[in-house]
């Protein structure tokens, strides 16, 4: 009985006090308004792929470039200029050909005014072993600025001359490989 | 965002175990549970919108203090801990229901055999989602750091229902041992929206030459029903329409609730019932959204028009983009889909003990000759789109007072080993309320709970001569 008793007595405390007492502490919900995410997006850009053939014109002598455009309305687009907060235009060259190469990369406005410009140097590989050169372009503050104002990317390879580079003909062996990577650091809020 | 955090958080709620109404002889509602439950009273009226307020809270894996505890630590952080604590097995779920009204009398076909008819009409809203990791993550962090990784997208399966059901129900005694009942239901749903059997992934692979490949694999729908009233407020008042649908003018469905009560001996009972073995069929309102396709990205490739005339890098990126643009065109059908509800089973074996004696015999004592308390066992378990989730509980039943009842549980179920619940029955005359709630324990702070369940109701009872 006293058993019993002692129940009630304790069942009727909890839910009571229980009840009455229900409540949310210790927090604090304000504390979402620092919400940020901010995920890192690796994706592929530009390739390239040529042999020397590529750098021959129609009689087979060299030309002095050769040059291609992209319109990329992504970078340009809301969603990047809102949120993007860095970006890493990471490129890996591969070339076997004997030829030193220069890579110019022109960023250009919907105007067709430059914004921003880099150019990268290959070296030439005399016995045609595959030479790897990694570049790294890091948009931050202005050159940031400027990226999200362009919209289109030019690609220039010029030759180049160098002590132990060969003149380019149809029988010239190698290829020039380019792959590029865009590093894209995002801060959703 | 950060709406949709608070959301999930805190409207992410669960399952409908009613481990304290499940059994609770003097509330009426119990009958909703097991059509074949025990039943001592000759009638009963609910209060109108006030006999059953039910409203259930859960959340596996964590709990809101987790993430919004004030210490001081960087919030951020919190949630990165929590998205990494949590898997795609963990849930968040809700439901709530509403009686709008509720009537049960007993009808004598002769002066030994009584059938109990009981029927009314409810309200109910569920939501129920599993925690998709993979997007978390891909979101969170992005693919930089998850090269090679294979990002889930099956994870995705999420439903959530607004329905009302016209149910009718007959309870009979068969014999000493043995009550039957089985309960008929008429589903009308007035909104419906799932996302399941989802399939479908994101990876990115290294390659050779610092060269990335992207690969996406999309088979993924979402169905809904009774949604576009929202959006088309202007046209039809949303009152209006809510309170037509209310009234089966929404897409229909049918189902059957079936339960058994077995008294082996006056101390040993056993007790089972199924829930909503149905479905709904919708072809109302209803808008189905497909994203279905296979895309490999590694890069735009230049070539250069100096070499091939004519065409530039542009017409590459055009490709890409219009195979992008492919990928992810969602198509839109009208198409009508079946659902089944979700199936519950509920099982219980208890032990009655403490029959109140007088010493001396007293043809006038009005005193309360049945037993006074109870123990047992309940098993419940509900089926969810990927796994069955189940609770079992330890419960104590305790007659206080000839009106007033306690009941109080332990529960064991995916959210917590440390579910204590309470529940009272008190009487004045023939009206009755009801309460109880789970998870007492953490009542104290409810951020640090991850389910919380409240019921309430009133009702006015037709007690029998005997009680």
């Amino acid at each position: 009985m006293k058993i019993q008793s002692l129940f009630n007595k304790c069942v009727l405390f909890i839910f009571v006090f229980g009840t009455c007492l229900s409540c949310i502490k210790d927090t604090d919900f304000e504390q979402a308004e620092a919400l940020t995410i901010s995920p890192v997006i690796k994706v592929n850009l530009v390739k390239v792929l040529e042999t020397p053939d590529s750098f021959l014109d129609s009689t087979g002598a060299e030309v002095s470039f050769i040059s291609d455009q992209v319109v990329l309305e992504v970078f340009n687009s809301d969603f990047v200029v809102e949120n993007l907060t860095k970006a890493e235009l990471v490129f890996g060259i591969i070339n076997s050909i004997n030829k030193e190469f220069e890579i110019k990369i022109d960023f250009y406005d919907i105007y067709e005014t430059l914004q921003h410009s880099f150019t990268i140097d290959i070296a030439n590989s005399p016995s045609n072993i595959p030479l790897f050169t990694e570049y790294i372009e890091v948009f931050e503050g202005v050159s940031l600025t400027a990226l999200k104002s362009s919209n289109k990317l030019d690609i220039t390879i010029s030759l180049s001359s160098s002590p132990t580079g060969s003149v380019l003909t149809s029988d010239s062996e190698g290829s020039i490989h380019l792959t590029s990577k865009g590093v894209f650091y995002l801060n959703l809020p | 965002m950060k709406w949709l955090l608070f959301l999930g958080i805190f409207t992410s709620l669960h399952a409908q175990n009613k481990q304290l109404l499940y059994g609770f002889k003097e509330v009426p509602q119990q009958i909703l549970i097991n059509p074949g439950a025990q039943v001592d009273y000759n009638g009963y009226i609910g209060v109108p919108l006030l006999s059953h307020i039910h409203f259930n809270a859960g959340i596996t894996g964590f709990s809101a203090f987790d993430v919004f505890a004030d210490d001081g630590k960087n919030f951020n952080e919190k949630l990165r801990d929590v998205i990494y604590k949590l898997d795609s097995k963990d849930f968040f779920g809700f439901n709530q229901q509403l009686d709008v009204f509720s009537v049960g009398f007993s009808l004598k076909t002769n002066l030994e055999d009584r059938l109990f008819i009981s029927f009314g009409m409810y309200q109910e809203s569920d939501m129920f989602s599993y925690f998709p990791k993979d997007y978390a993550v891909l979101a969170y962090e992005g693919n930089q750091n998850n090269l090679n990784r294979r990002f889930d997208f099956g994870q995705l399966s999420v439903s959530a229902e607004v329905l009302s059901v016209f149910h009718i129900g007959v309870n009979k005694k068969i014999d000493s041992r043995w009550t039957l009942g089985v309960r008929g239901k008429v589903y009308s749903s007035i909104a419906h929206a799932s996302s399941t059997n989802n399939k479908g992934s994101f990876i990115t692979i290294p390659e050779a030459n610092n060269n990335l490949n992207h690969i996406f694999d999309l088979d993924m729908k979402l169905q809904t029903s009774g949604i576009s009233f929202l959006e088309e407020s202007t046209k039809n008042d949303p009152v209006n329409v809510l309170r037509k649908r209310l009234l089966f003018g929404g897409n229909l469905g049918v189902g059957v609730d079936l339960g058994f009560t077995y008294q082996h001996t006056p101390e040993l009972t056993i007790d089972a019932s199924i829930q909503d073995i149905g479905f709904i069929n919708y072809s109302k309102d209803v808008q189905n959204y497909a994203l279905d396709g296979y895309l490999e990205y590694d890069g735009i490739q230049s070539v250069f028009p100096q070499i091939n005339s004519g065409q530039t890098a542009q017409d590459y990126w055009d490709e890409v983009k219009n195979d992008f643009d492919q990928l992810f065109e969602i198509d839109s059908t009208t198409t009508s889909y079946t659902k089944w509800r979700p199936i519950k089973l509920n099982s219980s074996v208890s032990y009655n003990f403490g029959r109140k004696t007088e010493k001396e015999c007293d043809c006038l004592d009005k005193s309360d000759p049945t037993f006074q308390n109870r123990v047992g066992a309940h098993l419940f378990a509900i089926k969810r789109p990927n796994h069955l989730q189940w609770a079992l509980s330890a419960f104590y039943y305790r007659k206080i007072l000839k009106g007033l009842q306690l009941k109080t549980t332990y529960t064991v179920d995916a959210y917590s080993f440390t579910n204590i619940g309470l529940g009272m029955s008190a009487s004045l005359g023939a009206l009755q309320f009801y309460i109880m709630a789970d998870n007492l324990l953490e009542y104290q702070n409810l951020a640090k709970s991850q389910s919380v369940s409240l019921q309430l109701g009133f009702n006015y009872i037709f007690k029998n001569n005997e009680n």
